[in-house]
């Protein structure tokens, strides 16, 4: 299978005052097509900041990153805005929807801003809330769904543009277990039904448990990267929840 | 950009409501503070026009004839017999709006309770009219028919003083052209409301009236004249000078050194005053947008996040802060057009009438909508407005999206 996603010695230097404090330390990683990968380990590991160094949310210290076999380190903000937009669909820990848009209309957002027509996104928009099993709401507006349904609306959202890569950064973080399983269950699904390519930086031992692949960073380093059977059991980790 | 412009705007208008109570102050401020600038503008233009008008409009136009000598000494013994050929055929160009003749002398005004002195002057009504505004503010009683009306027509004010009311009769003693004491009764037709200084020093009668009073003859005071605009002044009073060279001709400004200084002081007041309104309400709105702007960096950098380039954020953001302020402009002009359609018959000054006569105006403003100060004021507060949320919108879109939604 292709890569998606190819990392090749990426760092990462944050400076807290005239200390360069070290984030990622030379990550080399590769995610292939149809990956249902989680990103684990401890806080301030680096999970979140590979996550958005992949995404082209933050730029690398130096080394390369390359999405769809296109170079994302040397890209100016227009043109990662729209790498993000075309290949790249985001689920945050925090929803993140926009509250003034109904469930439909936040779906549809990204696909006006790639200039899709009217009627076949509404089409797609009606199509991938089918895929997330949002049908009868629509027309909600984010204050009237609940957590769980407002984190669907944002795979919803994510998977819209049928993006090369869904990331995710701490999903299940502010759901309850049922809603937590019932989400991973969905990704799961859409993951092997559809082929859609899913990273997960997440502490939950259930979606860690649940993914294809498993990679755990510490220090800022790869320090696990394996495949597996889904539905293992990872509990046994001691940093996991 | 049509499909742009069809994502962001109703985005724009929605977000808008998002935070009714920030988007109203928002509203309110713009509002207030544009409805703040109109008035004044209105009020203080009225005052500025006012005291011009006060001394142009009453009795002076924009410039006089005098027989030589009579400034220094205004009375029958300086008149000048009535315009001749030359004169009357170019107080009947094109170049002259309108012209008066009158007789004018210095007089003392008697009732059954009281003396005062006055200026007495003869006028043919017709002829008033179109140069003065006393005519029209006639309150009480009736103006003068005509140049044989033997009536009088006093002030509000010099009426009050003298406790006579119309109806009532009045003795007017006055110099004559033998230079003995001429006295005659009037009966008081009817009282103008002015200015303070106008009601207690002018006292009219018809022109006819006036010269056989007086004894002579045909003769008159002075011809007061107004022209097309302020621009064709000067190349008129030097036509003037050429066909009248012993006639004393003189344009407003100098007849009215005060008042001109007044209305020039008035017009910088005014200018001052605006550029004052403008900065405290742009400020204001500077400060509201730049909170509104500030407090939603995380999701610009949401935004950014799902794909929209940073130029698409600023313009979303534009947007919204232009709906604001066509709102908030919308609502203050409609304010400050019914402020003043409030006072259809002007804006009684009350107790600061005083004030404004010292500046020359008169106790009652007319206060008129001047279309294009609306229009520009409207704009500026408009365009400084979008300007003032574009910094902090720039700002914020050039934050890289994970430091913007790590803010909280």
């Amino acid at each position: 299978m292709p890569n998606i996603v190819e990392c090749r010695g990426v760092t990462k230097l944050y400076r807290q005052g005239s200390i360069d404090v070290p984030a990622l330390r030379g990550i080399d990683l590769a995610i292939t097509k149809g990956d249902f990968a989680s990103l684990a380990g401890p806080s301030g590991s680096g999970k979140s900041t590979l996550l958005n160094v992949i995404g082209g949310l933050d730029r690398p210290s130096s080394g390369s990153v390359k999405v769809d076999g296109e170079e994302i380190t040397g890209l100016d903000g227009n043109a990662l805005a729209d790498l993000r937009l075309r290949k790249i669909g985001f689920v945050f820990q925090a929803y993140n929807l926009i509250p003034v848009l109904s469930a439909a209309e936040n779906v549809e957002f990204v696909l006006q801003l790639i200039g899709m027509e009217r009627g076949k996104r509404h089409a797609r928009a009606e199509e991938v809330l089918h895929d997330v099993a949002l049908d009868g709401l629509a027309n909600r507006r984010p204050s009237r769904l609940s957590g769980g349904q407002q984190q669907r609306v944002a795979v919803a959202r994510a998977l819209a543009s049928r993006p090369s890569i869904v990331l995710a950064d701490e999903p299940t973080a502010n759901l309850d277990s049922k809603t937590a399983e019932d989400l991973i269950t969905l990704m799961s699904h859409l993951n092997e039904k559809f082929g859609v390519t899913f990273l997960m930086a997440t502490h939950d031992s259930r979606v860690t448990s649940r993914t294809r692949r498993h990679i755990v960073i510490t220090d800022g380093r790869v320090a696990v990267d394996e495949r597996r059977a889904a539905n293992c059991n990872l509990g046994k980790l001691a940093w996991a929840g | 950009m049509i499909t742009r412009a069809r994502l962001l705007m109703p985005l724009a208008w929605r977000n808008l409501w998002r935070n009714p109570r920030r988007t109203i102050i928002t509203v309110l401020v713009v509002s207030v503070g544009l409805w703040s600038i109109l008035t004044l503008a209105v009020v203080l233009g009225a005052l500025s026009t006012s005291s011009r008008d006060t001394t142009l409009k009453l009795m002076t136009g924009q410039g006089q004839i005098h027989a030589a000598g009579y400034r220094d000494d205004p009375t029958v013994a300086h008149r000048m017999p009535p315009p001749n050929t030359s004169l009357a055929r170019m107080l009947h160009s094109p170049a002259v709006q309108s012209f008066a003749a009158r007789v004018r002398v210095s007089a003392i005004v008697q009732s059954e309770y009281k003396t005062l002195p006055v200026t007495l002057a003869g006028v043919v009504p017709a002829d008033e009219r179109k140069i003065s505004v006393i005519p029209s503010q006639v309150t009480i009683g009736r103006y003068l028919d005509g140049a044989g009306d033997n009536v009088i027509v006093l002030g509000r004010d010099l009426a009050e003083r003298l406790k006579t009311r119309v109806g009532k009769r009045v003795v007017v003693m006055t110099q004559n052209a033998n230079g003995q004491l001429a006295e005659r009764a009037f009966r008081v037709a009817g009282l103008f409301a002015g200015s303070r200084r106008a009601e207690d020093e002018f006292i009219f009668t018809g022109i006819q009236t006036a010269q056989a009073f007086t004894g002579i003859g045909n003769d008159i005071s002075e011809i007061s004249f107004e022209t097309t605009s302020d621009a064709a002044l000067p190349g008129l009073i030097t036509a003037l000078h050429q066909i009248a060279p012993n006639l004393d001709v003189q344009s407003w400004k100098e007849l009215a050194p005060l008042p001109y200084a007044v209305s020039a002081y008035v017009d910088l007041i005014l200018v001052i005053w605006l550029g004052i309104a403008v900065s405290l309400v742009t400020s204001g709105i500077v400060n509201t947008q730049l909170m509104a702007v500030f407090e939603r960096t995380r999701e610009f950098g949401l935004l950014q996040a799902l794909g929209m380039r940073p130029r698409l954020v600023l313009v979303e953001v534009a947007m919204e802060s232009m709906w604001l302020n066509t709102l908030g402009i919308a609502v203050g002009l409609a304010a400050a057009i019914a402020s003043v359609r409030a006072f259809p018959n002007g804006l009684e000054l009350g107790f600061l009438a005083r004030g404004a006569e010292i500046f020359g105006g008169s106790h009652l403003l007319h206060l008129h909508i001047n279309l294009g100060d609306f229009v520009l004021y409207s704009l500026i507060i408009w365009v400084l407005g979008v300007a003032a949320t574009l910094w902090p919108a720039r700002r914020a879109s050039k934050v890289s999206p994970v430091e913007a939604m790590s803010r909280t």
